[in-house]
């Protein structure tokens, strides 16, 4: 557990000290900012129109955070052959991958603190209402983001960072249009492309299970339930992930 | 009491566009004793880093035993106990030399906080990096990364240090620096052993020799038995044409022709004497040519 801790803080460190972030960072805020001009163009919809764009760009940051900096976690290690000095120290290969999640998931939590200050900052200036929905939304770019880092973590163990990058968009367009594309599957005609298409979507997770922005923008009642299983819904999918790429890690050579 | 010991390794690798199977260990043995400093040589690609790669289970291998003080596989314990430098190092560069080796200390040790400051500052004066301490590695010197890399293999206090290329691409001062640090480990009573290209600093430094040729080892045991092994060579020093000249033989017939060959030419023999063969000579000879020492 120690030694999960202490490269989880390097990473931390890592990520931070780097000017990549503070990119990602400008470039979200900008968006939620963005957010505020277009919310002067409507008169009634004004607070709607602000919450939804704010929240987009906060998801945006967040994929970027998970998909890009994501892709280069172990990578980088790799091709620069730190990971040789790391592994053998007393460090499994599960124990390396798992801090080096939990470092990036620390970097999420911050990135995401900061821009939801900043839509915050914007919704107190505007006189906008803040409801306990805000934060739930909140919460659901986090599971996505969750589930994304071990979509791109699984990727890296395998793949270069190009092609991590690549497998990990597929995974987030994919994981949010799985509803419409599941309707055009069923009305298909080809059998054999009914089923591979099956295949694939019910190999991806459905990142629209944690789309509760419409819940704060209506003003919609929040359910447990719906928090819980979404919850769990994400753990497992990140645990399994990680699992699967700690399995194919431990046999991996490094040459 | 071995430190490490390498039974009948055999290693290889599926290749090229259409995989092929290439061999690269072919049943490697041998056994390092503490307090000993080993070189490990051989040509490019003859196995060396593998067989590394191996022992520290970065690759794994096919066949053959691995163990370590006395009989232990490699495990959390004895990767407490084991220090690495690869070849050409490329350091976490936003840390500064003093994170830098925290880090790496606070991964192998169960030392107090002030035990390992203490272990640190000691090993940054050891290394030459007392002033750079609280430098980013980005600004570091090549020679000055070898050395924090040197330091970081050392900070836990390992009982087995195995370096890859630890001189390569430094210059005289650095080498002379890496190689008074590697002695004075071995004389603290830890194995180092390390692969190296550079055959004057291994010959100056090393007690014994692993030469590797093909995945296979042709030679373990004393630097000096080796080369006795390898027999002699004659030099004879001339003059010819105003100058100075030199010329070696490897035996005392080849050498009386010589010697005849020259007087004939007018030129006068000005000593003769009976060498040992430098280790690259008697590497080239082993290691390339394929002659058994």
């Amino acid at each position: 557990m120690k030694s999960i801790g202490i490269i989880a803080l390097n990473t931390y460190r890592e990520i931070i000290r780097d000017r990549i972030l503070y990119g990602i960072l400008v470039f979200a805020i900008l968006l939620i900012g963005l957010s505020m001009a277009l919310g002067q163009l409507s008169f009634a919809e004004q607070a709607r129109i602000t919450a939804s764009f704010g929240m987009t760009g906060i998801q945006i940051g967040a994929a970027i955070v998970s998909i890009f900096l994501g892709s280069t976690l172990v990578t980088k290690e790799i091709e620069k052959k730190t990971i040789m000095t790391l592994l053998v120290r007393p460090v499994s290969r599960t124990q390396f991958l798992l801090g080096k999640s939990l470092g990036l998931i620390f970097v999420q939590v911050t990135v995401m603190g900061i821009l939801m200050s900043v839509l915050l900052g914007i919704f107190k200036f505007m006189g906008v209402l803040i409801e306990p929905q805000a934060f739930v939304a909140i919460y659901g770019i986090f599971l996505e983001s969750l589930v994304l880092l071990g979509v791109t973590l699984f990727f890296s163990i395998f793949a270069t960072s190009m092609m991590v990058v690549a497998f990990a968009l597929g995974v987030f367009l994919i994981g949010h249009w799985i509803d419409s594309l599941n309707y055009f599957v069923k009305k298909g005609q080809s059998e054999w492309i009914k089923e591979a298409t099956q295949f694939i979507l019910k190999a991806t997770p459905n990142l629209e299970r944690f789309n509760w922005r419409n819940l704060m923008i209506y003003s919609d009642p929040i359910s447990s339930k719906m928090l819980i299983q979404a919850s769990l819904y994400a753990m497992v999918w990140f645990v399994f992930l990680v699992a699967l790429a700690g399995f194919i890690f431990r046999r991996r050579d490094f040459v | 009491m071995a430190i490490l010991t390498v039974e009948d390794l055999y290693k290889s690798y599926r290749k090229g566009f259409i995989p092929r199977q290439q061999t690269v260990l072919n049943g490697v043995n041998f056994t390092l004793q503490p307090g000993t400093i080993t070189g490990f040589l051989g040509a490019n690609g003859a196995g060396k880093t593998t067989t590394m790669k191996c022992v520290l289970g970065l690759a794994q291998f096919h066949q053959g035993k691995v163990s370590f003080f006395e009989g232990q596989p490699l495990n959390q314990e004895v990767k407490n106990r084991i220090g690495f430098l690869p070849e050409r190092p490329y350091f976490y560069e936003y840390l500064t030399g003093e994170e830098f080796l925290k880090f790496y200390g606070q991964l192998s040790l169960k030392m107090t906080r002030f035990d390992l400051q203490q272990r640190i500052t000691n090993l940054l004066e050891l290394v030459g990096l007392t002033e750079a301490r609280h430098r980013r590695l980005r600004a570091y010197s090549k020679g000055m990364l070898q050395k924090i890399g040197f330091a970081q293999a050392l900070v836990h206090r390992p009982d087995l240090v195995i370096l890859d290329e630890p001189v390569s691409g430094l210059d005289p001062d650095g080498r002379m620096a890496i190689a008074e640090l590697i002695k004075q480990v071995a004389s603290e009573g830890a194995a180092v052993f390390f692969s190296s290209h550079l055959m004057h600093d291994t010959e100056k430094l090393c007690q014994n020799l692993i030469i590797l040729r093909s995945g296979k080892v042709m030679y373990e045991g004393a630097m000096d038995l080796f080369l006795e092994k390898m027999g002699i060579s004659i030099e004879i020093i001339y003059f010819e044409n105003n100058q100075k000249k030199s010329l070696r033989e490897d035996n005392i017939d080849s050498a009386q022709r010589k010697i005849k060959i020259l007087m004939g030419q007018g030129a006068s023999i000005l000593e003769v004497r009976q060498n040992r063969k430098s280790l690259e000579e008697a590497f080239v000879q082993t290691a390339l040519r394929g002659s058994a020492a």
